[in-house]
């Protein structure tokens, strides 16, 4: 069995494979970052990626376009994001259940709007054609590289962009004034204020961010990943992709990190559950097992870090 | 004077609250709907009236099934009380109530016992079991300040694929077409409440009863007087004296004993094997039971029997209409928003704080001018 395993892992098409898992995640994760930063918690990640991927596959459908099918998916998790935002905000309902709600229009409200919309129930098999699915890429010159070509080239469009997009909420974050208000407004809302940040406003954008992010993410599960949409697909994506956040320190890159962990055990998952003898339930809860010990690793590492910072610096203890 | 005013606030914002998630719901109906006023009925009405050749009557029957469906809600809704009452967004009630129905459907297949004696065992094996595995989102939040959510959340889907696993890999009645247990003793059963065939077992009374216990252990007692402050204020509580830690894990061991105890008595009393094959949602309808109660467990038998006459409303829209079940899904997410929403109808309640403090002004130079003279 172990050999079995072995030999399916260390093969081109298993690395592959981890990244193709890892990029909705990503998109969630990175969605998670910005929100954290401006100070939120966006627990809707799991509902507006359910919800977006929907709207993905019925834009691109009603249009026979993949690509305004992703951008309707963007501008969904935006409303979503704004959504939240109002009532959070405005109405002063408690963040954390605002994304609840969320999430149970993403579990239920979904089916009843696509039987609104198509009369289908379930899924969306019938609507799907090739055509209207996220086109895949070969990366010149990277593609004739043995190995590493059968590893980074040929993904979706939209993997390259989730890769991207760490580097681009980086900058945003960390070198464009937004990003700086965002920050600040995380920090500590009350300073941003007190110099003249509208906090509300900042939430709202980091918001909307967030939503845009998840829905990419959303788009990429219905429109690539699982060719098509249905009731379960995104299987607590969303939820991991808040302890993905949570395990990369907060930070675009580490939060990248985090989220090929969960990818690496994805595919483990797909790769062993496969093989005989082994339960396929039990090798289903690995991505999950895998979160909750991640968390605590980051957590016992955070106690360590900040007890030798205190040991260096005794007249910290005070 | 003054709370009478805002207690009627409160209960003109819970009602418009229902009142625009009913409306929501309205408009999906006419927009989805061929037949919108059939659906309607059936959503608002069925539930209780049964209208047979123009003739309406109660249905009896059918008051009985929602009172059935209260009881796994009517503890998880009280789990959900306890842990957001003290400030601790724990969502593992979900996975737990899977376990807690898994373990005690266990205990009542190969323990034996007399009767009375083993469904309340098996049950016991449930809370003690649930209690226990809420241990490690409260450990991990007190020791370790990871947020009691995430893990809570991932919770869920383990415990979810470890009651599956033992299911289809241990306990499996090879002999039954579906994946299923063998069925319990008899003696661990929970016996029906009324006769006929609905399903509305003891576990009713004893849902209510954990209803009072739970009101008083939150309100008449020192843990949970501590339970509360902390969720008011922990850092306040904290320096007053009170063990923070040792606080938060005992609200969300509660919780889960509740959880647990609740996903027992549902599977003993509802069914004869255990044949659960993903997480059955009482857990987040607990979460939606909770708000609807304010976090007050005396409320949640109320909120409880308003969210299972929805839940039953929209199963006959979808039996007798066109329109999906999922609508429930659709109905509380709005009720959920608006109940929740500090700020909704914020302009009337400040009319009635300055009507309050007018009157009080008013008083005060009366009383100055009687003074006076």
């Amino acid at each position: 069995m172990w050999s079995q395993l072995f030999d399916t892992i260390f093969k081109a098409e298993f690395l592959f494979s981890v990244i193709r898992i890892t990029a909705p995640i990503l998109f969630a994760a990175l969605g998670a970052v910005v929100a954290e930063k401006a100070g939120v918690t966006n627990i809707g990640l799991e509902g507006i990626m359910m919800i977006s991927a929907l709207f993905g596959v019925l834009f691109s459908y009603w249009t026979q376009s993949w690509l305004i099918g992703v951008l309707g998916a963007m501008f969904i998790g935006v409303l979503l994001g704004l959504m939240i935002g109002f009532f959070a905000l405005k109405l002063k309902t408690d963040i954390i259940l605002s994304g609840i709600a969320v999430n149970m229009l993403g579990s239920g409200g979904t089916i009843f709007l696509l039987y609104m919309f198509t009369g289908m129930r379930g899924n969306t098999g019938a609507l799907v054609s090739p055509n209207i699915l996220i086109p895949t890429v070969n990366i010149p010159l990277i593609k004739d590289i043995p190995v590493l070509g059968d590893i980074l080239s040929g993904h979706a469009v939209l993997t390259y962009v989730a890769f991207l997009l760490v580097w681009l909420i980086w900058i945003l974050l960390y070198k464009t004034p937004l990003g700086l208000n965002i920050r600040a407004v995380g920090e500590n809302a009350n300073a941003a204020s007190s110099v003249g940040v509208s906090v509300m406003k900042i939430k709202y954008i980091a918001l909307a961010i967030s939503g845009a992010l998840a829905g990419f993410g959303g788009a990429f599960m219905s429109m690539y990943y699982s060719q098509g949409w249905n009731s379960g697909m995104v299987a607590g994506r969303g939820f991991i992709a808040l302890a993905a956040q949570a395990m990369g320190r907060g930070e675009p890159v580490g939060a990248m990190f985090s989220s090929l962990l969960f990818g690496l055990a994805q595919a483990l998952r797909t790769k062993v559950s496969g093989l005989q003898g082994v339960s396929s339930y039990l090798v289903s809860s690995i991505p999950y097992v895998v979160t909750i010990l991640g968390l605590v690793i980051y957590a016992v590492s955070t106690i360590k870090r900040v007890k030798k910072t205190r040991a260096a610096n005794p007249e910290l203890k005070a | 004077m003054r709370n009478k005013r805002m207690f009627g606030f409160e209960l003109v914002r819970g009602a418009a609250a229902i009142a625009v998630a009913l409306g929501v719901a309205t408009i999906f109906i006419f927009l989805s709907s061929k037949e919108p006023l059939t659906a309607l009925r059936y959503l608002l009405i069925g539930p209780l009236v049964s209208i047979k050749g123009g003739v309406a009557s109660f249905n009896t029957q059918g008051f009985y099934n929602i009172l059935a469906a209260m009881i796994p809600t009517i503890f998880t809704g009280l789990a959900v009380c306890v842990m957001f009452a003290n400030n601790q967004f724990n969502l593992a009630g979900e996975g737990i109530v899977m376990v807690g129905g898994f373990v005690a459907a266990l205990a009542g297949i190969y323990l034996h016992m007399n009767t009375g004696w083993h469904a309340v065992v098996c049950v016991l094996i449930a809370a003690v079991i649930g209690g226990l595995i809420m241990l490690i989102p409260a450990l991990l939040k007190v020791r370790l300040g990871a947020s009691e959510m995430v893990t809570s959340l991932m919770l869920n889907y383990v415990c979810m694929y470890l009651v599956l696993h033992f299911l289809n890999y241990n306990f499996a009645d090879r002999s039954k077409g579906s994946t299923q247990t063998y069925a319990f003793a008899d003696t661990a059963r929970i016996g029906s409440l009324v006769p006929g065939g609905s399903k509305l077992s003891w576990g009713f009374v004893v849902a209510l009863v954990f209803v009072v216990i739970i009101a008083l252990f939150m309100y008449r007692t020192r843990w949970g007087y501590a339970i509360r402050m902390i969720g008011i204020n922990e850092a306040f509580s904290k320096y007053s004296g009170m063990k923070v830690g040792g606080t938060i894990v005992l609200a969300q061991v509660v919780g889960g004993a509740l959880s647990g105890m609740g996903g027992g008595i549902e599977v003993l009393g509802r069914y004869t094997t255990f044949l659960w094959k993903e997480l059955p949602g009482y857990g987040w309808t607990g979460v939606t039971i909770a708000i609807l109660a304010k976090n007050n467990p005396l409320l949640v038998p109320l909120a409880a029997f308003f969210i299972a006459y929805l839940n039953k409303g929209c199963q006959l829209m979808a039996t007798y209409s066109d329109v999906p079940s999922e609508m429930i899904d659709i109905i509380q997410a709005a009720i959920f928003l608006f109940f929740a929403a500090e700020q909704f109808l914020a302009g009337y309640r400040q009319k009635i704080v300055v009507k309050n403090t007018r009157a009080d002004l008013a008083k005060v130079a009366a009383n100055a001018e009687g003074g006076a003279e």
